[in-house]
């Protein structure tokens, strides 16, 4: 067929409900919006990961769903995580991304966090302990008790990353995520991991964009390394499997990466009980991936800062009892493809950006096509159709049509199926 | 002090030569042994990171396989001021610390049409070389590039 005229291109493709998605959901500032109050206030997150607070009174600070955040551990060892707001009047706790309260502040003393506006003063359980000039102020009115900052559901789980949800009657976050970790849960749990490897991007698209692409392999065309290394028939058999609540595992295979020059097998430092050079990734709902490629772990996370803003926090872990050279060759392997630097990671970020440029706000709505169905194995698009019909349930949503409410589309692929 | 200023005019040297893209020059000023490095402190992880390492012949791997990947086309500009070079006490090598701003000037940007032209401040760091100087023709022998940043956006396929 030739290039289509405008009627053509705007017409619905001859595809089942559930196999394309209307161009809005990744562009509309009310949907944006819905997002974060629906979903995002309403999931688990993993904000950060416990070898980032590897001591007591060690902070880190971080946001979901423009909520700010602080999570501490405690000289109980125990991380909690709690708005990072103070009750008096507003202000922001702790400016700092990261730190430790055994320091005093020039507000305040060791061992609290304490809001450098009026010296109100907390522990690391979240209770008050210290406003200034108490009793002059408010006589028995109101007391510390009365003040504690506002705790946050939070557990250490799943290879050790602190998760965070802020709403606080939602499921466990093993009801939430159990199942879909099971392909790793005793190789993230057999012994203590270490982030090695933080950066952020910042880019013009949508968060789901992004996702996206870690949820669909068919973009492998994009990347020279993951064809040379990876295209065989054991890739070609890799299975997108579906999991309750949108997610989505992504099964393994073994990676040739000497077939890329200059690259090296990563057999010597395959993560505990995984056979050699294996590839697992894990999409959870509504935009966390984590990906464990031979000997090295790691986990993107979504902040989505508007329709077409997102930024996107990358994380490298590896094994906390590595030696030094272990350690290094694990950066390498996580760098050479992963790193800001690295071969594939700079190329997917090109293709949301140019998604992105063509679904800014106001744009034209268009079809963006899902509909690739090969038995459910790697270029199927099976995982994309499945999260967007979680999608739809949390927005009461049709993605192929967003004005309209959910209904269940045919060709979605369900859970366990 | 002649040592100094064939340290320094071979910084600048290479600062030209990765700027026009001419990676191959650009590592005929590096010995066989040399050792190239990005890195960063990152106070978000409380970690000492390195971004990307490679041996020269990495490098090369790197270079040569440049034209099968998709590639930002924004060409990078750096700005470059040799701080301070000094000696060691056999003369045969010296270490150089400059600083370095990195533009890009941006080709394809988000939307070539609205960005195309334009230049945004990339990446800022310093560089800590040290170089051969045993001939007279100073050579690399190591580079750190260690980066203020950790927001690094789309990043790059390109040596810096």
């Amino acid at each position: 067929m030739a290039a289509r005229t405008h009627d053509q291109w705007t017409a619905k493709p001859p595809l089942q409900q559930g196999e394309w998605i209307d161009s809005r959901c990744y562009s509309d500032q009310e949907i944006f919006e819905e997002e974060n109050e629906k979903i995002f206030k309403n999931t688990w997150i993993p904000v950060c990961h416990e070898s980032e607070l590897s001591k007591p009174y060690d902070f880190r600070t971080t946001s979901i769903a423009r909520e700010p955040i602080i999570i501490c551990r405690g000289p109980d060892n125990q991380v909690r995580a709690f708005l990072n707001v103070c009750p008096h009047r507003g202000m922001m706790i702790e400016r700092r991304p990261s730190g430790s309260f055994l320091e005093g502040q020039p507000s305040g003393n060791p061992k609290r966090m304490t809001c450098m506006f009026h010296g109100w003063q907390f522990d690391m359980k979240g209770g008050c302990v210290y406003v200034s000039r108490e009793k002059e102020g408010y006589q028995d009115r109101l007391c510390k008790d009365d003040v504690g900052l506002r705790r946050l559901r939070c557990e250490v789980k799943f290879g050790g990353f602190v998760w965070v949800n802020l709403n606080d009657k939602a499921a466990d976050l093993e009801s939430w995520a159990g199942k879909p970790f099971e392909c790793l849960r005793k190789t993230l749990d057999a012994e203590p991991l270490e982030v090695f490897h933080y950066h952020k991007a910042i880019v013009d698209t949508n968060y789901k964009l992004w996702h996206d692409t870690n949820a669909e392999f068919y973009h492998d065309f994009m990347h020279y390394h993951n064809r040379v290394t990876g295209f065989n028939d054991a890739y070609f058999a890799r299975k997108n499997e579906a999991f309750d609540n949108g997610h989505v595992v992504v099964g393994t295979f073994e990676v040739n990466y000497d077939k890329y020059e200059g690259f090296e097998s990563r057999a010597a430092l395959s993560f505990p009980h995984l056979p050699p050079n294996q590839w697992y990734m894990i999409d959870l709902f509504p935009g966390i991936n984590f990906n464990l490629r031979g000997s090295a772990l790691r986990c993107d996370v979504v902040t989505p800062l508007g329709p077409n803003k997102t930024m996107i926090e990358f994380r490298g872990l590896g094994l906390k009892s590595d030696s030094k050279e272990d350690r290094m060759t694990r950066i390498n392997h996580h760098n050479s493809i992963w790193g800001p630097f690295g071969r594939n990671l700079h190329e997917d970020l090109i293709g949301v950006q140019g998604q992105g440029n063509t679904m800014q706000p106001g744009a034209e709505p268009r079809r963006v096509l899902h509909g690739r169905q090969e038995n459910q194995t790697i270029h199927d698009e099976n995982g994309m159709r499945h999260y967007y019909d979680e999608w739809g349930r949390w927005l009461n949503r049709l993605p192929s049509s967003p004005d309209k409410p959910y209904s269940a589309p045919a060709a979605v692929t369900t859970a366990a199926e | 002090m002649a040592t100094c200023e064939t340290v320094r005019d071979t910084i600048y040297t290479a600062t030209r030569l990765l700027d026009d893209q001419k990676w191959n020059d650009w590592l005929s000023l590096c010995d066989e042994s040399f050792q190239y490095s990005i890195t960063s402190w990152s106070p978000e992880i409380n970690y000492d990171m390195t971004y990307l390492a490679a041996s020269k012949k990495d490098l090369h791997h790197l270079v040569d396989l440049l034209p099968k990947h998709n590639t930002d086309h924004s060409p990078l500009h750096r700005h470059t001021t040799v701080y301070s070079v000094t000696p060691s006490d056999d003369g045969k090598t010296a270490t150089a610390v400059s600083s370095v701003i990195i533009f890009q000037n941006m080709l394809d940007g988000t939307n070539s049409h609205i960005d195309a032209g334009e230049s945004r401040l990339f990446l800022i760091g310093r560089y800590f070389d040290t170089l051969n100087v045993e001939n007279g023709k100073p050579v690399f022998l190591k580079r750190e590039l260690k980066l203020d940043n950790r927001r690094l956006d789309k990043g790059s396929h390109w040596p810096l």
